[in-house]
């Protein structure tokens, strides 16, 4: 019998299962005497997230770790995650209302003059493994599985980090790598890029290679500063483009749309980005800024600036305002849609999250304890909105008068519970 | 790339170097007496011309440190075995506030002496590389050996070396 | 060598030096001053897991990737 995907999961799901239930077995004997100096922390979050008109999700988390008395120690995190609504299929609005039909075979009515959308239901699930060790007292090394599977894709990775202290463990060197071999397997097979969508789908399944490679720098600046510094390197190769998504064909002097194409990416892309970040102890309170700079060679360019403060109430609770500003440049294959007549380009995309954007998240997290019980609790509420320019330069005939990135407001609960025991 | 690559790979091997070399600048075997000290304790003033003629093993501590947590029953066991052939341990805090190493001891009861050096000053005379560190002092006051951080597997070696200057 | 790469080489190599000379300093940061950079507050990165979430929704809702992770600080016990 052949395994469907349902099958597979669940045993996976097991192996992981048991994979778990060895890791706090080996420690249980010991957690019993307490003397053994081994320790274990649970951690668990809870995030309920919803866009306004589009999407929402829950992604419940939980990771137990134990640390053992020679310092080494080792952990598993299991998550799940529900999405469920819609995405913007690419598609450019039209004057009248338009009807979608989604992979699935779901079939939507858009009003007229709104973005066309593709809605989704699916569920992931996700498993990571983590053993640390340290050696020669200046050396720790890292290794770590990770495993996750949703209906229409796969991902399996390894990773690896060697940290050393330096100059009485002011200073910390850390170089790190990854390798992920992800599996994309789409409802109604891979489309052919740039084409319509009529032709037979190529092959059902098709993988994606990434490997990582980071060089990271820490130092203790004074008794209350420490700053970071970090570069990551990513390489992608293999099927980048998003299989449901696609372009509006356009008529060159109306702008409205006669049909739709599937858009398509280049096969490799590389991926660099570089994040200093500094973390500083007032008097009680503590300020953490961070700025990354990211480019790739699909023409993406973006910034990142990160800033919470940290303020401490007393009886171990504290509020931390979070503030972050994000701005991106379109890659250099972004476009509105495909022009009726005109030559096909190499690639294309109408994909808003690789076109021009900028991001603005506000929000707090309250942390406390709760009196004689063990554990700390964070509750965090945060807003995010996404904005872009909808009326573009590159735009034609009716396409003019559509807001073609409305902006995407967002908003987030993340519930968090902290013991060591 | 590679050979651009090459001057980095080689400065960053050339930083990582010092990572092998034993913590310098700490009081080792070498030196002939131990740095004397005179510090306040729980009850009243600790210092070690008053431990003349015993063998006193010094640990600098601080509540924020977590290998103290594992240090401090071993440091009881160290006192129940060796006190009455003549071991003498103090246990110097490091903290700036006191409250937060009285907190410590709440939870790690110390059967043994703790003197307190809010401002670091006997740390700097030993030389303190790590936390928490730790000196054997013979009974005539030299320096007999010492040891940074804390590892239970290591604990049996330095017992030793308490046995063979305790006296039976 | 990329430009980003570049400078970032620079800005590592001038925070090494800074590290060397600090603790060359009278000023340099004591084994026992490790006291605030102990807390888990003092982190670069305090809370993985809430890390890890946001990472996850930053790379679903944008184009960019990765950096989100330094390894340091803390008690420097050991």
């Amino acid at each position: 019998m052949q395994l469907t995907p349902a099958n597979r999961t669940s045993s996976l799901r097991g192996r992981l299962g048991a994979a778990a239930c060895l890791l706090l077995t080996a420690g249980l004997p010991s957690m019993a005497q307490g003397e053994s100096g081994a320790t274990t922390q649970f951690d668990a979050t809870a995030l309920l997230y919803g866009e306004r008109n589009r999407a929402n999700v829950a992604e419940p988390t939980a990771r137990i770790a134990r640390r053992f008395a020679d310092g080494q120690s080792l952990s598993a995190q299991f998550g799940f995650d529900v999405i469920t609504g819609a995405s913007p299929s690419g598609a450019s609005p039209s004057g009248v209302a338009q009807t979608t039909t989604s992979a699935s075979g779901t079939v939507t009515t858009i009003p007229a003059g709104q973005i066309p959308l593709n809605s989704f239901k699916d569920s992931r699930y996700a498993a990571d493994l983590e053993w640390q060790k340290p050696f020669l007292r200046s050396f720790l090394s890292t290794i770590g599985g990770h495993v996750s599977r949703e209906k229409d894709y796969q991902s399996l990775g390894a990773n690896g980090k060697l940290s050393v202290d330096l100059l009485q463990r002011r200073t910390t060197l850390t170089v790190g790598g990854g390798v992920n071999r992800d599996r994309v397997f789409p409802v109604g097979g891979i489309p052919v890029g740039l084409s319509d969508g009529s032709t037979p789908a190529g092959s059902s399944a098709l993988s994606k290679d990434v490997s990582t490679v980071m060089l990271g720098l820490s130092q203790v600046v004074t008794r209350r500063w420490l700053v970071g510094l970090n570069a990551t390197r990513t390489f992608e190769r293999g099927y980048l483009s998003e299989p449901y998504k696609v372009l509006s064909v356009l008529d060159g002097t109306t702008g409205l749309p006669s049909g739709q194409w599937m858009e398509k990416r280049p096969s490799t892309r590389e991926r660099w980005s570089v994040l200093a970040s500094s973390v500083y102890h007032l008097t009680d309170d503590v300020l953490s800024l961070s700025y990354r700079y990211y480019r790739d060679d699909w023409r993406v360019r973006s910034h990142t600036c990160d800033a919470r403060y940290r303020r401490e109430l007393g009886g171990d609770r504290y509020l931390e305002p979070h503030l972050r500003y994000y701005s991106q440049s379109a890659a250099s294959f972004f476009r509105t849609g495909l022009l009726d007549g005109a030559p096909l380009p190499e690639f294309a995309t109408a994909d808003y999250r690789l076109g021009g954007l900028k991001s603005v998240t506000v929000g707090a997290t309250y942390g406390f304890r709760i009196s004689d019980r063990p554990g700390e609790w964070t509750v965090r509420a945060e807003y995010i909105g996404q904005f872009g320019n909808g009326h573009p330069g590159a735009t034609v005939g009716i396409q003019r008068q559509f807001d073609l990135f409305p902006t995407v407001s967002i908003g987030s609960l993340l519930v968090g519970y902290s013991v060591e025991f | 790339m590679k050979r651009l690559m090459l001057p980095w790979h080689l400065l960053l091997l050339l930083l990582a170097l010092p990572a092998f070399a034993r913590p310098a600048p700490h009081a080792g075997a070498g030196d002939r007496f131990a740095p004397a000290f005179s510090l306040p304790g729980r009850t009243g003033t600790v210092s070690l011309d008053s431990l003349r003629g015993r063998v006193v093993y010094v640990d600098f501590w601080a509540s924020w440190c977590e290998p103290c947590r594992r240090s401090f029953p071993w440091l009881n066991t160290l006192r129940e075995r060796y006190a009455d052939r003549g071991l003498t341990i103090v246990a110097i805090n490091l903290d700036k506030d006191r409250r937060a190493a009285d907190a410590f001891l709440e939870k790690f009861p110390a059967s043994f002496l703790v003197a307190y050096d809010p401002a670091g000053k006997t740390a700097e005379a030993y030389r303190v590389s790590a936390m928490p560190s730790s000196f054997l002092i013979g009974p005539t006051g030299t320096l007999l050996s010492s040891h940074a951080g804390f590892d239970p597997r290591k604990t049996g070696a330095i017992e030793a070396l308490i046995q063979e200057a305790c006296p039976r | 060598m990329t430009r980003p790469l570049r400078r970032f080489l620079h800005a590592a190599l001038l925070l090494i030096l800074a590290g060397l000379a600090s603790g060359c300093a009278a000023t340099a940061v004591r084994p026992w001053d490790r006291d605030l950079l102990a807390q888990k507050k003092m982190r670069l990165t305090p809370s993985p897991m809430v890390s890890a979430v946001d990472d996850h929704i930053y790379f679903s809702k944008e184009g960019s990737t990765g950096g989100m992770d330094v390894v340091g600080g803390g008690c420097g016990c050991n």
